[in-house]
């Protein structure tokens, strides 16, 4: 199965298909719901990558900061780099934007080296640097225009600011907007030359929990238009959200990369099941010890943590529970996410704990 | 080059100084107050009041002595005039209000009086009778000093006497002093900050690494940022000048080589804006950075105050300045009319702005680290 993407006929809207290369289907539009009939290409774009990255390297002094990663990114996707302070984050997303020189290394954008021919990559491609601010005494609608004019290819201005709601926004000046807004101006910013792939360094950070999930719709919206989006990251809700592909960095290496589900299966525990407010819980431990639970615990309270291997074994466990008729308030399973992944990986904790 | 977008990156940068209160206000307001309010302080008054050339041709005990003397009375601002100097001309080309030129001979014709009763030295003293104050301080303080000299000579017989010339020169003013040094002072400052703000704030906010990867290229961006401040220099000169004329009836003259200085001036101070940027990353320490080596500047090389009043080795460093040959320039040829002169501190302003603004071109850290 493959994924490509279609333009509707009728209002535009891009959306796309799963399906093997050569079929044929009838699909109907996301957006107006008008009905069409589409062929998977046999050639779909899919196989191309959009970033090719390999034994990147960047030293300064003693300090590798990026420490020969290679990776590589899929046109359409959206690809999280995920890695705490100091990672290595920012270097790398610079050297491939050409911001910063490799040590070592080679990358290509869209097929070409971005050592010999970054200026024909540069109207295909829109950043946003980290904490980037933009001139204070221009509008938000002349930042978007400003920016756009520098390009020979151009979205539409109008169009951008609609589709990220800065429509009643437009015409102040950037100075007084909002961090929430000013991201989102610099989201804005980075697609005025309507790019194939976007960098959004830490486009997050700092803004809360409402602005953040703003920009989250604004970077899914992307991905659903079909852009590459390459996303650095150190928050882990971000990269579980809105990637398909995560690369997790540490200390300057890829130290795990794959989809979330991939990280997962690979490094997180299964998941747990956990019995809250258990009457007799000693006893219920015991129990399903003998029924060849390895991995229960207590956690006080009558709480009780079990560790689950396949989806079947819940329906084992409260069917022993029903059996012995044992009380309890509630039930829940949590899966592993990416804390425990990285926890796991490092021994460290992705996010400091805040105080 | 594509100049459709130097000239729109121009076009929004002065639309950013327009609504930027405080780039109105270094740029034109501040200026004009400063204009109005020195030229009412100092209106009317001499730019240079009591100071007094002396050129001592007879280089002997008896000269210095005399000249010790005019020093004493602590009335008068000296300036010594080298011996090889023609005084006529320098008069003429520095605008010279009071001279004297001690003869050669001064020292033997005193000696000779006592063997020959005959013997008589005249001073001379050159004059602007337009300057009546001046000349009358001078000409009476001469007068009871030689008065006492002749006296211990020769018992009251004129020994030393003075000649009086006229020389008309043109009067100026203070203000007509004043005004080319708020203009130089003024476009420094806005092509020194603006430089570093570039150069400092707009890397720190990321706006020269999102440049960077779009397709504006470097030349584009110097020369639209240039043009930008060209046009600061031109409406600050045009209101300064504006206000010279009307408020204060100056004649100003705006001839070619007064733009072509005011153009390497923007070009220079941008430059050395560059530097001060490259070596310091804080757009604040930059800042200060750029008033500690500016204020000096502004009154070392003569902006606002003759540099005749000020002692001797300061004038000598006024020589190494930039702002100086911008101010000399720009007086000689707006207000002096004196075509040699300005045309000596308009080369040596090109050249200072070449260095400046080529090594700060070539200094610049485009890219990030
Ligand atoms: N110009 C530089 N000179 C020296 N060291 C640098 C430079 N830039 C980055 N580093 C170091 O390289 C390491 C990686 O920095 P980088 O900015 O890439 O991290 P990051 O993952 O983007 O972190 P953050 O989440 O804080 O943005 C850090 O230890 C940093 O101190
Ligand atoms: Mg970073």
């Amino acid at each position: 199965m493959i994924e490509q993407r279609f333009k509707c006929p009728n209002c535009g809207e891009i959306a796309s298909f799963f399906g093997n290369p050569g079929e044929q289907m009838t699909v109907s539009c996301t957006a107006c719901n008008s009905k069409g009939r589409i062929t998977i290409p046999v050639l779909a774009q899919n196989n191309n990558s959009a970033i090719e990255v390999s034994n990147l390297k960047k030293v300064y002094g003693d300090l590798t900061a990026v420490d020969d990663i290679s990776f590589s990114v899929k046109t359409g996707e959206v690809f999280a780099f995920l890695g705490p302070n100091g990672a290595g984050k920012t270097t790398t997303v610079e050297m491939i934007e050409s911001i910063r020189e490799p040590t070592a290394g080679s990358i290509t954008l869209l097929g070409k080296d971005i050592r010999t021919q970054f200026n024909e990559v540069k109207e295909h491609i829109g950043i946003l640097p980290q904490e980037f601010h933009s001139f204070e005494r221009l509008t938000v609608r002349e930042t978007l225009v400003y920016f756009s004019n520098l390009y020979k290819k151009k979205a539409d201005v109008d169009e951008i600011i609609q589709s990220l709601d800065l429509t009643s926004h437009k015409n102040m000046l950037y100075r007084n907007l909002s961090g929430g807004l000013k991201q989102r101006v610099g989201v804005a910013i980075s697609l005025v030359n309507d790019p194939e792939i976007i960098f959004l360094d830490e486009p997050t950070t700092g803004l809360d929990p409402k602005a953040r999930r703003e920009v989250w719709g604004v970077i899914a919206g992307l991905r659903k238009k079909g852009k590459t989006v390459f996303l650095t990251t150190h928050y882990m809700e971000e990269a579980e959200f809105l990637a398909d592909h995560i690369a997790v960095i540490f200390k300057g290496k890829i130290i795990a990369e794959g989809t979330l589900e991939d990280l997962i299966r690979n490094y997180g525990k299964s998941s747990t099941l956990h019995i809250k407010k258990c009457k007799n819980a000693t006893d219920v431990i015991e129990m399903l010890k003998q029924e060849g639970y390895d991995e229960v615990s207590s956690e006080g309270n009558g709480d009780i943590a079990i560790k689950i291997d396949y989806k079947e074994r819940v329906l084992e466990i409260l069917s022993h529970l029903r059996h012995d008729c044992i009380e309890y308030e509630s039930l829940d399973i949590r899966r592993s996410n990416l804390e425990e992944v990285f926890l796991r990986l490092t021994g460290s904790k992705l996010t400091e704990d805040k105080q | 080059m594509n100049l459709k977008i130097v000239w729109m990156d121009f076009i929004y940068s002065v639309k950013g100084w327009y609504r930027s209160r405080g780039g109105m206000f270094w740029s034109l307001a501040f200026p004009v107050i400063l204009i109005l309010l020195f030229g009412a302080i100092f209106s009317g008054v001499g730019s240079s009041k009591y100071t007094l050339y002396i050129q001592d041709q007879d280089q002997t005990e008896m000269s210095r002595g005399f000249n010790a003397t005019l020093n004493a009375t602590k009335l008068f601002n000296i300036n010594i005039v080298k011996t090889d100097v023609n005084v006529t001309s320098f008069i003429k080309e520095k605008n010279i209000k009071s001279l004297i030129v001690i003869p050669k001979g001064f020292e033997q014709t005193i000696k000779n009086s006592f063997m020959n009763p005959s013997a008589r030295v005249n001073l001379s003293f050159y004059f602007d009778p337009s300057e009546q104050t001046t000349t009358q301080v001078i000409r009476s303080v001469i007068s009871s000093i030689l008065q006492e000299m002749n006296k211990n000579l020769s018992q009251g017989r004129t020994i030393i006497g003075v000649s009086e010339i006229s020389t008309i020169t043109e009067n100026f003013n203070f203000i007509d002093f004043f005004l080319p040094g708020m203009i130089g002072f003024t476009i420094m400052q806005g092509a020194i900050y603006g430089s570093i703000e570039r150069n400092t704030k707009y890397r720190k906010d990321g706006i020269l690494r999102k440049l960077l990867t779009t397709p504006i290229t470097r030349t584009e961006w110097i020369l639209a940022k240039m043009l930008f401040m060209m046009f600061l220099a031109a409406l600050t000169t045009a209101l300064i000048t504006i206000i010279g004329i009307l408020v204060f009836g100056m004649t100003v003259n705006i001839s070619p080589l007064v733009i072509i200085i005011l153009i390497a001036t923007s070009f220079l101070f941008s430059g050395m804006g560059m530097l001060i940027g490259r070596f310091v990353k804080e757009e604040e320490t930059a800042d200060t950075a750029a008033g500690a080596i500016s204020f000096p500047m502004m009154f070392l090389a003569g902006t606002f105050f003759p540099l005749e009043q000020m002692p001797q080795f300061l004038q000598t460093i006024a020589h190494i300045l930039p702002l100086y040959y911008v101010n000399e320039g720009l007086r000689n040829s707006m207000i002096y009319l004196n075509q040699t002169e300005s045309l000596i501190n308009g080369a040596v302003v090109i050249i200072f702005a070449a260095v400046f603004f080529i090594t700060g071109v070539l200094l610049t850290k485009w890219k990030e680290d």
